[in-house]
């Protein structure tokens, strides 16, 4: 009779975290690459001031328009102002119209979508038709008109894309709650006499956050791209603060000498950025929401 | 089907009727005074008194909201303060180049779409897909103001011949040649954006069709396999791309105003975007309310377009 129990192992748990990197890199790797590339802009936008390389504004006539070289990485500008330095110092623009703008557009969005989806009724048809009235408009062309009547100031860029991104996430939230409103929980919620404040924020809200992140990472996409379009139209900062749209517009006078790099590297920079956010926005909708695994 | 118009039409009301009370207000949050934008030089506190009280600005909110809407009623938009042109005049003027441009690059993008998007759909995993995937993700993430000034580098500058001007606008009655040469880099440059997005949902709209009972159906029948893509897939897959391309149409007119920018295409969105630094807003509202209730119009023939495309739509039931 034997005492000892051998026993049985039915998978090896992956206890090094290395390896669960790697397992986890290799069933994602859309958001490994856009997350990187998010941190990586996240990164120079924070530190700016030690990552560039020069100041930004300062202008030194002797240098200008010098091609791309070892000293000046993507050139400089017609004012001698080093590009790389003024991409790097134009993140901290678009990156924070992207986070406020979405801000705004989140908080507001669920807020409306929240209590239209839990009250219905009248509130529901007034806030939708309000919903419906923005939507009426091309996204853009409504920012250009808030922009254009608020004045070209990045504050003003930043609540006008936050406006213009506010009926996605009402939309969203709405159709969410409705989903939600009817299901078990809720209704014992109700019964055992939760406010309707506490069942929107408690059950309700937690419920629809999946929805609610790929959005946002989405609409950060979209903030961006929508921020460098108003400074490209001179709606976004004043020169001479950097901006990549602006600059790419700057860059337009000197097309014709050939002076490429003065837009490359903030064209480049708008890229990179809004495809990290996109890519991130795909891999998260198709990790939080499975039925779109098995999509095309 | 009639019921469904004509209830469509009546929600279209109260929209638009917040889309007219949205744009108004917009104007009067400006800090600008207009009276000053439109004397221009003029300072005299008495002419600008009676100005005032020409234009109404004198009068309460309500009433000056309502002038203005029994005015946008009668099509008169106001005057231009810059040129004191007419904004109605102003925009029809205009409209024929912002239309010419918005087509042609609905034509290429569609046109491309729809070839590039069958082929990485029929041949899924290949080169062409993957190659087709990537220019989408790209083409999507692409500011279209950058591919604007990249185009213009390459072909108007870098290429030996200079192949494409850089920009200007030739009326196709002057010189139908010139008008085309000019036409093609801002109608790629507008077609980019919209032709990334319509590529992925012809591609992913046949390869859900290609899954469906009935087209096992067709190739049991042996149907050569090019009629049954084109005779069964397509026309299935092709509903939704319908929807998407009336969706495009808000993109390509808010992609003027960036692309007539770069090209100096004389088009609406040139006009209101030299329009803003000089505080014209009567110009800049005018554009706005042509291009909303465009784009208004135009979801709603997408959407009765679908209902003739797809007879197994009812809507008796369906709610707007």
């Amino acid at each position: 009779m034997s005492g000892a129990a051998i026993p049985v192992v039915l998978r090896v748990p992956r206890e090094d975290r290395f390896g669960a990197f790697v397992y986890f890199a290799r069933r994602n790797p859309r958001m490994i690459i856009g997350g990187a590339l998010v941190v990586m802009w996240l990164f120079l936008a924070a530190f700016a001031p030690i990552v560039a390389p020069y100041d930004p504004i300062k202008v030194n006539v002797s240098d200008a328009l010098i091609a791309p070289n070892w000293t000046h990485l993507l050139g400089t500008d017609d004012l001698g102002r080093d590009v790389l330095s003024r991409v790097i110092w134009g993140s901290r623009v678009s990156l924070s119209v992207g986070v406020i703008s979405v801000s705004i557009g989140f908080f507001v969005g669920v807020s409306v979508g929240l209590a239209a989806g839990y009250l219905g009724g009248v509130f529901d048809l007034l806030a939708m038709r309000v919903i419906d009235a923005l939507l009426a408009f091309p996204a853009l062309v409504l920012a250009i008109a808030i922009t254009s009547a608020l004045g070209p100031q990045i504050q003003n860029a930043m609540i006008a894309i936050g406006i213009v991104a506010i009926p996605a996430y009402a939309r969203l939230t709405r159709g969410q709650v409705l989903a939600v409103r009817a299901r078990e929980f809720i209704v014992a919620a109700r019964t055992i006499g939760c406010s309707p404040l506490r069942i929107v924020l408690r059950h309700i809200f937690p419920n629809v956050t999946n929805a609610l992140v790929v959005q946002a990472t989405l609409a950060t996409a979209f903030a961006i791209l929508a921020e460098a379009a108003l400074s490209f139209l001179g709606l976004g900062p004043q020169p001479p603060y950097p901006s990549w749209g602006q600059d790419i517009n700057y860059s337009q006078r000197y097309l014709a000498n050939l002076k490429w790099w003065m837009s490359v590297g903030p064209g480049v920079a708008i890229f990179t950025a809004v495809f990290a956010f996109n890519f991130l926005g795909d891999a998260l909708r198709d990790a939080l929401d499975p039925r779109l695994r098995r999509s095309a | 089907m009639t019921r469904y118009i004509f209830r469509r039409l009546l929600l279209m009301i109260p929209v638009a009727f917040l889309v007219t009370i949205g744009i108004f207000v917009l104007v009067r949050l400006s800090p600008a005074d207009p009276v000053l934008a439109f004397a221009g030089e003029e300072r005299d506190p008495a002419t600008l008194a009676a100005m005032r009280e020409e234009f109404g600005l004198n009068q309460p909110m309500p009433v000056q909201y309502v002038a203005w809407i029994t005015h946008l009623a009668h099509g008169d938009l106001g005057r231009s303060f810059q040129t004191k042109q007419r904004v109605l005049e102003a925009i029809t003027e205009r409209l024929p180049a912002t239309a010419e441009l918005g087509l042609a690059a609905l034509l290429i993008s569609v046109t491309i779409a729809l070839v590039v998007g069958i082929a990485s759909a029929i041949k899924r995993n290949s080169f062409v897909d993957l190659a087709a995937s990537s220019v989408t993700l790209a083409g999507i993430s692409f500011p279209s103001f950058f591919l604007g000034i990249v185009l213009i580098l390459l072909f108007a500058y870098v290429i030996p011949g200079h192949i494409f001007p850089p920009g200007g606008y030739v009326p196709a009655t002057e010189n139908l040649g010139d008008n085309l040469r000019r036409l093609v880099l801002p109608a790629v440059t507008l077609a980019a954006g919209s032709l990334a997005v319509n590529l992925r949902q012809v591609r992913s709209s046949l390869l859900d069709v290609f899954g469906h009972d009935y087209m096992r159906t067709a190739r049991a029948k042996g149907l050569r396999e090019r009629t049954v893509i084109s005779r069964h897939a397509l026309k299935n897959a092709l509903i939704p791309v319908v929807t998407l391309i009336g969706i495009q149409i808000g993109a390509i007119i808010e992609g003027a105003f960036i692309t007539e920018t770069i090209f100096f295409w004389p088009g609406i969105g040139r006009l209101a975007v030299t329009a803003i630094p000089s505080g014209d807003y009567p110009v800049v509202q005018g554009v706005v309310l042509v291009s909303a209730f465009s784009f208004m119009i135009t979801t709603l023939l997408v959407d009765l377009l679908y209902a003739w495309l797809d007879p197994r739509i009812s809507y008796e039931t369906a709610t707007a």
